[in-house]
């Protein structure tokens, strides 16, 4: 099908992936990693030198940051700042690394590729009560380090891959509610259009998630940009109406879960309910009623609930016709399942007569040989580390996007991202050992001026941390912060639709934002404040901006009023002339300068009563900017 | 480029202006607008327009009778297409001799300032899929919200509050889709303020501590933190930006109360929209909020009055509800003419869709998206107008047809806006609220 399309220079993306030579360059001492020698060498052409490295203070607070997502306390960032072994910095990564928050964190940035939510918003909001299985098995899967590649599988064909027990079958079906979590017209009078709208939402998020394409166009005719026609996405689609992603597609109907139950437990349930038919069948006494009701209450409660998770499963196979103009009444030429050509080098791939294609079609993007999976995802951690991709535009690899600004050092790290058996935690160490990560944003004049957006990366751009990182950081300095992991807090009417009546609630359990209920019909007002993903769509290149609201939310929710309260109480307890030293090395990681100690004073002194004086203290430093960027 | 006041809520306008041309947001060139504002008065559910301003004598004469005409392939509920006359009778009113509902006396009072567009269609017929369709222009994908659009495409006429509010929004059926940005720059997107009486609010607007002077301390020692970290480094925008959002955001706290704060309006005002008591007085001090936003620079304001959805009880629910919205909406309309606002204010009522003449049980109507009636006033509409048509029985738009994009088109068109011009790159191309459709409608245009 590539042959549909002309261009006259084949587009780099789909290129395959090459292993290019290390550029010479002049100040080899300063590269730590080979990945190094590709930033320092346009660098060095346009004649500019890398920024000094940041001191360790710095450092260790970029580190937990940049993983965690929480701030180091004093303790911690001494313990890096004195610790005299040459490979401190190392061992610090690899002590983050194994931390379970660093899933919380990472994980986090992929459910803004998957849009993940709780709930299906758009037309009718109902609630889905597994999804959250998804979310605790998108951390845990960052955080044992699975490989990438089998991540993708499991995302999308989970249910089809064998397994060696219970446990494992759980897990990977658990990866399916990447293809089940969006936002589905449910209420549409036209199953048939409300099908092939699902797969259509599907098909787009999977090319965004993986392969950085935007595959949604060539619904409607070849794309003209890209190499995918319109007969190669009716046979991506056959593959996807071949699953089925709600048990019947009527209107509001229930998004399909695997039963995963264990037999003993589904044993369980199926007495519960013989015993229920049973007591409503007899005509007993008072007495017996009651003692049997007693029983099957203590039964129950014995019990563990079903094991629900949301995922598709397979449908039967059929072939679709391809949609003229993207109407589907007005059909073409019926085409066989398939995966287009430029993920597979030109091969021709095989689909299976009794079976969707999904893992047929999720082994070929996750395979060493699509050129487009292991660059997109080696761009994406680079840009969550770096906050700006080397290519600028992660979820768009294609002649729209923007071109990479350092196309060999992309395939330099794809190549050994695979190399290391696509370990996210290997590219972590890698990207945080180099030099480049290491420099600070204290560069000279010059640089910033001539490169205000960083495209060299010849030093550290600050960067406003994420909604969640400054609410758990509140949370946390506060000593407020539960560290609860997983489970659902969401809350579902008897009739499925989400109870958006207990947002305001949610907003303020001091739980890991991340383990907050994603309602998608409305969300939380201080998150959106500052930029959270909409899950609406896949995004993986949040915005940043600097808006009032955020202000407002610094000055005067309940949650920053609760948050600087405790710590107030914390800083009474300190002797009365170390308060404000405590407090800023306590919020800031850092000592305090005698002008700041005066001025501290003076405010206390005037403000009136003093514990509300140090209330007032505490949101002074968690609204600064030292608190709120990662620098 | 436009020439703008502001670029939105609290968005710092040089910042904002940089992000939107990195972004490669093209900006239209500017057409000479009559109208500055839009106020939309959103009918959740779907009002029976044919029974209250398309009324139809056939309807009365074949009452029982199978609808003549083939039915809509798709329904939103089975039925026998059977018609069903109105309960109430229409008369002609005004100079320009519109019909209107004995339901609505005070909207009959001002039909010469009113535009009725009767040929009104969209392609959905369940609430979710019709109520974005006619807020975002499609029941497909997510896509920004027509406020969103308009408010980036003119900014805020005030730098201390929001370019786009949504008074009491619907939050199923699409909810926050019909007020988001998408993926237009947040500031665009709509705030939302939900509540009831006087405590409509604007998140995080209040103060917990009600001490102003306190909260100046607060805030200074917080500039001063802020001033020697910035000192440290070299010039940073963002940085200075921040600084300057907490000087920004507690100007708002001191405007934005005052704005919304309806009681201080004269008793007059409030009994001409039925904000004073009975069951005119929810919509009523929803519509008079409407207008203050509206006067002191929100570009796209909207009110929600819901629920329309009359399968049953058609007669009774839709008698309370037209009780309910006439005297607001006429009061609303009469307010801003005799404020010499209307000219370069568009004013917009309608629902998702309207109702089959059909019956559903017997004192029922079900979804028609097919045929259905919105009337404007106001910033250069050609009032006193009744425009397009649909068959003999109501069913279907035929005479004059106007899509939710031709809609859309027209409002553009009204602001100055060129909707061909207002686009947006995103995921490798440009966006349109119109996509690919969308025909200024001239026959309405003053």
């Amino acid at each position: 099908m590539l042959g549909s399309l002309c261009r006259a220079e084949p587009h780099w993306a789909y290129q395959p992936v090459k292993d290019p030579e290390c550029p010479p360059i002049t100040q080899s001492e300063w590269a730590r990693e080979e990945l190094d020698r590709f930033i320092l060498a346009p660098m060095e052409k346009r004649g500019f030198q890398p920024t000094q490295p940041a001191d360790k203070r710095t450092l260790a607070k970029r580190a937990y940051l940049d993983l965690h997502g929480l701030p180091p306390s004093p303790e911690q960032i001494e313990e890096f700042v004195n610790d005299p072994r040459p490979d401190a910095w190392q061992q610090l990564i690899d002590a983050l690394l194994e931390s379970p928050r660093y899933g919380e964190r990472w994980g986090r940035h992929w459910l803004d590729v998957a849009r993940y939510a709780d709930t299906n918003g758009m037309d009718e909001d109902i609630a889905y009560p597994s999804a959250w299985r998804y979310r605790d098995y998108v951390i845990d899967s960052f955080n044992k380090d699975k490989p990438f590649n089998t991540f993708i599988i499991e995302q999308l064909a989970g249910d089809l891959l064998s397994s060696e027990n219970l446990s494992r079958k759980r897990e990977q079906t658990s990866g399916l509610g990447f293809l089940s979590v969006g936002p589905k017209m449910l209420a549409c009078d036209d199953p048939d259009k409300m099908r092939r709208d699902i797969v259509d939402e599907q098909l787009d998020t999977m090319g965004r998630a993986f392969l950085g394409m935007t595959i949604g166009c060539a619904r409607c005719h070849d794309h003209k940009i890209d190499p995918i026609s319109i007969q190669e996405y009716y046979g991506l689609a056959g593959i996807f109406m071949s699953t089925k992603t709600l048990t019947k597609y009527t209107v509001v109907a229930d998004v399909h879960e695997h039963d995963l139950t264990a037999d003993d437990v589904r044993q369980g349930w199926a007495k519960v309910k013989e015993l229920e038919r049973q007591q409503g069948q007899k005509d007993l006494n008072k007495e017996e009623q009651e003692r049997q009701g007693r029983e099957l209450a203590a039964l129950k409660e014995k019990l563990p609930s079903p094991y629900l998770v949301m995922g598709p499963t397979e449908y039967p196979t059929q072939n679709v016709k391809v949609h003229l103009r993207g109407d589907y009444q007005t059909l073409g030429e019926e085409v066989p399942r398939g995966v287009p050509a430029a993920w597979t080098g030109g091969a021709a791939v095989a689909m299976p007569e009794k079976q969707s294609g999904r893992l047929e079609l999720a082994r070929w993007i996750a395979s060493p040989d699509n050129p487009l999976t292991a660059r997109v995802i080696v761009n994406r951690i680079w840009r969550w580390h770096f906050g700006r991709g080397l290519v600028p535009t992660p979820d768009n690899f294609g002649g729209l996007g923007e071109k990479p600004t350092h196309p060999e050092l992309l395939d330099h790290l794809a190549r050994r991202f695979v190399e290391a058996g696509w370990s996210m935690k290997a590219m972590h160490r890698l990207l945080m050992n180099s030099a480049t990560y290491r420099q600070s944003s204290h560069a000279p004049q010059v640089l910033l001026d001539d490169d205000p957006e960083n495209q060299l990366f010849a030093r550290w751009k600050r960067r406003r941390l994420e909604a969640e990182a400054v609410r758990d950081g509140i949370l946390m300095k506060s000593g407020r912060l539960d560290l609860t992991m997983g489970g659902s807090l969401l809350k579902a009417r008897d009739n499925r639709y989400a109870d958006r009546s207990h947002l305001e609630a949610h907003s303020l359990v001091p739980r890991r934002t991340v383990y907050l209920p994603v309602y998608r019909s409305t969300g939380y007002d201080g998150l959106k404040a500052f930029d959270v993903s909409d899950p609406a769509v896949s995004e993986g290149d949040r915005r940043t901006s600097t808006v009032a609201s955020q202000a407002l939310f610094l000055m005067n929710s309940q949650l920053i009023h609760e948050s600087s309260g405790a710590l107030a109480q914390k800083i009474m307890a300190v002797p009365q002339d170390r308060r404000a030293s405590w407090a800023i090395r306590h919020v800031l990681g850092r000592e305090t300068t005698s002008d700041e100690e005066q001025r501290t004073t003076l405010f206390v002194n005037t403000y009136g009563d003093t514990e509300q004086a140090w209330a007032a203290f505490a949101r002074v430093l968690f609204s600064s900017n030292e608190f709120l960027y990662l620098e | 480029m436009l020439v703008r006041s502001g670029t939105g809520f609290g968005a710092l306008a040089l910042q904002a202006m940089l992000a939107r041309e990195a972004r490669g947001a093209s900006q239209p060139p500017p057409l000479p607008g009559t109208a500055k504002r839009v106020i939309f008065l959103f009918m959740h559910g779907g009002p029976s327009t044919v029974d209250l301003f398309d009324p139809k004598p056939l309807l009365t004469r074949d009452n029982g009778k199978p609808y003549p005409l083939e039915a809509p392939r798709i329904q939103s509920h089975k039925s026998k297409n059977l018609l069903l006359q109105s309960p109430w009778s229409c008369q002609p009113h005004g100079e320009s001799g519109a019909q209107v509902c004995e339901l609505l006396p005070h909207l009959a009072s001002i039909v010469d300032d009113l535009c009725f567009v009767r040929s009104m269609h969209c392609s959905n017929s369940r609430h979710g899929g019709a109520l974005l369709e006619l807020h975002t222009g499609s029941d497909t994908f997510v896509r920004p919200s027509m406020g969103s659009w308009i408010n980036y495409g003119l900014g805020s006429e005030n730098d201390n509050l929001p370019g786009f509010i949504t008074i009491n929004p619907t939050n199923g059926h699409g909810g926050a889709g019909a007020w988001s940005p998408a993926f237009l720059p947040a500031e665009h997107g709509g705030t939302r303020i939900e509540g009831t009486g006087g405590s409509f609010k604007i998140p995080f607007i209040d103060n917990p501590l009600k001490d102003r002077a306190k909260q100046r301390k607060e805030l200074d020692l917080l500039a001063s933190f802020n001033r020697d970290h910035l000192n440290d480094r070299a010039y940073d925008h963002d940085l200075e930006s921040r600084i300057a959002s907490y000087e920004l955001a507690f100007k708002m706290q001191m405007e934005v109360p005052g704005v919304q704060d309806i009681s201080q309006e004269p008793d007059h005002i409030k009994k001409l929209y039925g904000a004073d008591a009975g069951p005119t007085k929810s919509f009523g001090e929803q519509c008079l909020m409407a207008r203050r936003f509206s006067e002191a620079g929100v570009r796209f304001v909207q009110a929600s009055h819901r629920y329309w959805d009359s399968h049953g009880n058609l007669t009774k629910d839709h008698e309370r509800l037209c009780q309910e919205m006439d005297q607001p909406v006429a009061g609303l309309i009469t307010d801003l003419k005799q404020r010499g606002l209307l000219d370069e204010t568009l004013v917009l009522w309608g629902g998702e869709f309207g109702r089959t003449p059909t019956a559903q049980g017997k004192d029922g109507r079900d979804h028609n998206p097919h045929g259905f009636t919105m009337f404007m006033a106001g910033g250069g509409i050609k009032p006193g107008t009744v425009y397009g048509s649909t068959d003999d029985y109501g069913y279907y738009a035929t005479e004059k047809k106007v899509h939710f994009h031709d809609l859309h088109a027209t409002i553009l068109h009204l602001l100055g806006i060129d909707h061909e011009e207002l686009t947006y790159h995103y995921a490798g191309r440009d966006f349109r609220l119109t996509d690919v459709e969308g025909r200024v409608v001239k026959g309405i245009l003053a």
